[in-house]
């Protein structure tokens, strides 16, 4: 990070007078938490809107988009600062290829990573989208295998493609509600958090990446349902930020997880001795089925077991 | 002789007819010894052999050791080479004596005579065939007398050949005739449409009137019309006063007791004297007789047929001797007779039976043309492989026999194994135990070529590209007698370039350690090997067909000891050393497994092969491997459960200082679901087979040492790893044998399952390669001889597929 040049957050300048005023507050409030830096981890599906999202919280165009193809091959840290205060988002690329979960990209993810700490990850799809299947979930179980369940906590949901038109006979606020709790099931699930464990209840917020998105009197850009979602945004990942949770640190341990061929090792030289034990047990069984073994009756003769009964 | 010879089946041989001149010639066979060999590429190779002899009935007085046929037998059955057990039965001791009734023994009876039989009856009573079918061809006189007339045996002239149409038994006591089915008519060896001569038909007269049977006995023939006569033997049974007890006592090796003449001349003082001091020895004899092995049930059932009948009668003793005799054959025994009655006129029934102990324990080793020659192999070798039940001073048991027949195979040392029992001349009623042995040559070599002709440039073969390959191998058997043996072989597929694929092993294998008269069977074995195996870790899932493989190398040496508890169950601890190298196709050494990008491309840093991350580890461990095996053949369908243990203890030792602890659990049972009637032939029950296997691993575990789930041997209707390759791992299994004819069917379900540990193999090769981790299969197959066909369902997927496959799942 070190060697990287923090530009100035110039296209915080881009934004409508309102939308500005409520950033700067954000981050206001921020400092006086003494927090002076934030990153953001983007994660999800290709072609969801991770890159378009990231464009427009910066307000610039600092990841290449495309309607038709993924862009990102390897994961981007865009930084920005403003008022002493960075932010540093790391656009990935897309985790599923060919309907499988990309290691490699989590694998580059993860390396890319190294030494830093996320304090928030977002996970995108999008809001368009009707159902959640089993690729889902594993996108959810590949993200918590590699970060560890504690990235939960600080992680907020981000549906993309917020401006719909929900299908027939659905008011927008049930189907978002749908959508949302549809997802918030695949994370419990892929997660493996219990219930209970979710009572924090992880936000999930709306995006509309589209230059046609409708704005409103003060030029921002709002949602269907009347709210501007940029600053909503911001202030959720600050939420996240602030709800006492610790952001994850991603270190060598991390990325590597526990090495298994160290564990338990120590149990050793404790389950050779009971192996020896039960090896001798089972000698002990086979001296018993040779006492136990059934003689033809001429062998017993022989040695007088017969008595003359037989 | 006839014999039946069923592959895998005792062999049973009928006996003598083909001794077809006897009747006439008349005399003692010599004993003959026929093992028919069969072609020597026959899988299932045997002779059988028997001591045949029919005997005659123009006996030489002298003779008092006649074997009379009876069985012989038995070879085992899954063996490529001749085992032969042979008893010569009628171990003659008893001898009869002449007149009759009187005395106070049945068969020593009266003393006197001429000592005639040397128990004809006996024989004959086993050798009727021997008669059959030998008169046709014969000429024969014709009486020359008017027909229908009654002729005395002393009235027919004794230079003819007389042709005996018909022979009548007449009671006296009962006044009428007998027919065939009666006991004493198996005791005359005269036999309708047979031809003989008026010596031959008084002797017969004498033998009969000798035997003791009988008070009085007549023969008498009435001319036919067309010359021959037909014979009437008309007879008084002898009866002796009735018997409440009943006695059986073991005579062998007793001097028997001989007849003594009595002086005609002897006051009644004297001769009342002479039978006390008869019975007196006839007590001490009693009394110096071991108690012989007849059981309790079977004295009970003499004694009821004593108390039934009353009277004793030659009849009922006829019938005693033949239960006694049963038994002891139907035991085993095979050289037991009852050679005597004693004490009759008394309240008690003395039996005496020679029991065949056996005196004297032969072991001879034979050269190729059955010579007697020193052998290589050392006695205690073979000593220590006899059941004490064959040794000096125990009865002999046909059962001892083949298990003596079968423990020296299994020695592997011998090509011919023979088990005889005969009788000892020096000591009578003794046995002596012949094993003769043929030994198999100790050294041999053996070569196998095969040439390969791999395409050159533009695909011709050219001169250059014909490899020749194969396999030497060399074995030494038998090393200083102690069955200690060294065994090479070394194959390849190109003798030019040997070092590209040589496969080779060499094992040397000390049996005895503990010393040939130990009582613990311990073997030393060590081998140095090297093999190559495709890794099943490095295997594709369902949707991931093309994953390229890595061979794993293996090369090293090993020691152990095997210590063979029981037949089956075995312990065995010893050290490995050993090189792993984990290569890819192309025989580069591979630090890790590929993997195939979604692109198609690959890249090469899958899970790493080896420990090290070099590509080659290096080893020692200790291993440990303990089975107990209770499980044996019920109409061929094993029965039984079997358990197995397997440890191996990394000992810190080789690269990257592997510790580790593997260690492998095995149950299965094998449930009889009926219980049914054992016997060969009879079906088998149906079984029901239930299989846990649980395998883990604590500490370091390289990739080519996890266990893998999937495959014939783990979990059936999935390729070797399909399911994952994991550190510990849990396997189930089901399977319902049921009988079909000569084979059976069955139906299964299995599953295996890597219960959450294939993360912690390095690299998490599982998931890597797309697999699930665990799966299901059920499925039905049927057994064709060695191969079994199955259909089985894989249940990750849900389709099904037909395999065949060699050998037992279990």
């Amino acid at each position: 990070m070190a060697g990287q040049i923090v530009r100035e957050w110039s296209g915080i300048q881009q934004f409508p007078l309102a939308t500005q005023t409520k950033l700067l507050e954000y981050l206001g409030t921020l400092k006086q938490e003494n927090v002076d830096s934030l990153t953001i981890l983007v994660m999800g599906k290709g072609g969801v809107g991770k890159s378009s999202t990231v464009n427009s919280v910066i307000g610039e165009r600092v990841v290449a988009v495309s309607a038709f193809q993924s862009e990102a091959s390897r994961p981007v840290m865009i930084s920005r600062s403003r008022a002493g205060f960075t932010l540093n988002i790391v656009d990935t690329p897309g985790l599923v290829e060919g309907g499988y979960v990309n290691d490699r990209a989590i694998d580059m993810i993860k390396s890319f990573l190294l030494d830093k700490t996320i304090d928030v990850l977002l996970y995108v799809d999008r809001l368009d989208a009707y159902r959640v299947d089993t690729l889902d979930r594993q996108i959810i179980k590949a993200i918590t295998d590699s970060f560890g369940k504690e990235i939960w906590n600080r992680a907020a949901i981000v549906l993309t493609h917020a401006q719909l038109s929900p299908p027939d006979g659905l008011s927008y606020e049930d189907f978002f509600s749908k959508r949302s709790e549809a997802l918030l099931k695949v994370v419990r699930l892929g997660g493996r958090i219990k219930k209970q464990d979710l009572a924090f209840s992880m936000p999930v917020i709306l995006v509309e990446n589209s230059g046609r998105c409708n704005k409103n009197e003060s030029g921002e850009k709002v949602l269907p349902n009347g709210i501007s979602w940029i600053p909503k945004l911001v202030k959720t990942i600050i939420d996240v930020v602030s709800n006492g949770s610790n952001g994850i640190l991603v270190d060598k341990k991390l990325i590597e997880g526990p090495n298994p061929n160290e564990q338990h090792k120590w149990w050793i030289p404790l389950i050779a001795a009971a192996q020896y034990l039960l090896v001798q047990k089972i000698r002990g069984l086979i001296k018993d089925d040779i006492a136990k073994e059934s003689k033809a009756a001429w062998e017993l003769r022989d040695i007088g077991a017969a008595k003359r009964k037989f | 002789m006839a014999s039946i010879t069923l592959p895998g089946a005792i062999r049973i041989s009928l006996h003598p007819s083909t001794a077809a001149n006897s009747a006439s010639s008349r005399r003692p066979k010599t004993q003959t010894h026929l093992p028919s060999s069969f072609p020597k590429s026959n899988p299932i190779k045997s002779s059988l052999s028997s001591h045949n002899n029919p005997t005659s009935n123009n006996n030489i007085p002298s003779s008092s050791s006649n074997s009379a046929p009876i069985q012989s037998l038995l070879s085992h059955p899954i063996i490529s080479k001749t085992l032969i057990i042979s008893v010569p039965a009628g171990i003659l001791l008893f001898t009869l004596g002449g007149g009759s009734g009187g005395g106070n023994n049945f068969f020593n009876g009266g003393g006197g005579g001429g000592g005639g039989g040397d128990g004809s009856w006996w024989s004959r009573f086993f050798s009727p065939p021997a008669f059959a079918k030998d008169e046709e061809t014969e000429g024969w006189d014709p009486h020359g007398l008017p027909a229908n007339i009654v002729v005395q045996l002393n009235k027919l002239s004794g230079f003819k050949k007389y042709k005996v149409s018909d022979i009548l038994f007449f009671d006296q006591r009962r006044r009428s005739t007998v027919g065939t089915e009666d006991s004493f008519f198996e005791m005359v060896s005269l036999r309708p449409n047979g031809v003989y001569t008026k010596a031959q038909l008084q002797k017969e007269l004498e033998t009969l009137a000798t035997c003791g049977m009988f008070e009085r006995v007549d023969l008498e023939g009435k001319t036919n019309p067309d010359g021959s006569i037909k014979v009437t033997i008309s007879f008084l049974e002898s009866t002796w006063q009735s018997a409440e007890k009943f006695r059986c006592i073991n005579v062998g090796l007793m001097p028997q007791t001989k007849p003594v003449e009595m002086d005609p001349d002897m006051t009644d003082k004297e001769k009342l004297d002479f039978f006390i001091s008869q019975e007196k020895d006839y007590r001490r004899r009693i009394d110096r007789a071991r108690p012989c092995l007849l059981p309790t049930p079977i004295y009970r059932d003499v004694m009821k047929m004593l108390s039934d009948q009353g009277k004793v009668t030659a009849r009922s003793l006829q019938k005693i001797r033949d239960t006694v005799q049963k038994w002891y054959h139907d035991e085993g025994y095979a050289c037991a007779q009852v050679v005597n009655f004693g004490n009759l006129n008394t309240k008690e029934v003395v039996c005496e039976v020679v029991e065949g102990d056996i005196t004297q324990l032969l072991i001879q080793f034979q050269d190729k043309l059955g010579n007697v020659v020193e052998g290589n192999t050392q006695f205690p070798v073979v000593w220590r492989e006899l059941p004490k039940q064959l040794r000096v001073g125990h009865v002999f048991n046909i059962e001892a026999g083949k298990q003596a027949l079968r423990n020296i195979n299994s020695l592997g040392l011998f090509s011919n194994i023979e088990v005889n029992p005969r009788p000892d001349e020096k000591s009578e009623g003794g046995i002596i135990v012949e094993i003769k042995l043929k030994e198999l040559d100790q050294k041999s070599a053996e070569v196998s070529t095969e040439w390969s002709i791999v395409p050159g440039r533009q695909g011709h073969p050219t001169l250059a590209s014909i490899q020749p390959g194969g396999t030497v191998s060399f074995e030494h058997r038998n090393i200083k007698g102690l069955n200690r043996s060294f065994l090479g072989s070394v194959t390849t597929s190109n003798f030019f370039n040997p070092q590209d694929d040589l496969a080779f092993k060499f094992e040397y294998v000390h049996p005895y350690i503990d010393g040939v008269y130990s009582p613990k069977n311990r073997t030393f074995r060590t081998s140095c090997f090297n093999s190559r195996k495709l890794s099943p870790v490095f295997t594709g899932g369902p949707g991931l067909d093309e994953v390229p493989p890595i061979w794993v190398d293996r090369s090293g040496v090993k020691a152990n000891i095997t210590e063979n508890l029981t037949r089956q169950s075995k312990l065995t601890y010893g050290l490995v050393v050993e090189e792993i190298t984990t290569r890819d196709e192309s025989s580069h050494i591979a630090i890790a497994g590929q993997r195939v990008l979604p692109n198609g491309g690959i890249s090469a840093d899958g899970p790493p092969t080896t420990l090290s991350d070099t590509g080659i580890d290096r080893v020692a461990f200790l291993q440990a491997n303990i089975t107990r095996d209770n499980t044996k053949f019920v109409n061929g369908a094993i029965v039984g459960d079997r358990n197995v243990f397997q440890v191996d203890q990394g000992l810190g030792i080789g690269s990257k200082n592997p510790l580790f602890n593997r260690h492998q659990l095995t149950l299965t049972r094998f449930l009889q679901l009926k219980n049914v009637e054992e016997g060969a032939g009879k079906p088998p029950p149906p079984v029901l087979v239930l299989h846990g296997h649980y395998g883990g691993c604590v500490g370091d575990l390289p990739s080519y040492d996890a266990f893998t789930l999937g495959g014939p041997y783990s979990v059936r209707g999935y390729n070797m790893g399909e399911l994952g390759a994991a550190r510990s791992i849990l396997e189930l299994a089901a399977e319902l044998r049921i009988p079909i004819k000569n084979t059976h069917a069955y139906i299964f379900a299995e599953h295996g399952n890597d219960l959450g540990t294939s993360k912690d193999v390095k690299g998490n090769p599982t998931e890597v390669y797309r697999r699930m981790g665990q799966g299901s299969s059920y499925g039905a197959g049927v057994k064709l001889g060695l191969v079994r066909a199955e259909y089985a369902v894989d249940h990750n997927s849900g389709t099904g597929a037909i395999f065949f496959r060699f050998g037992e799942r279990f």
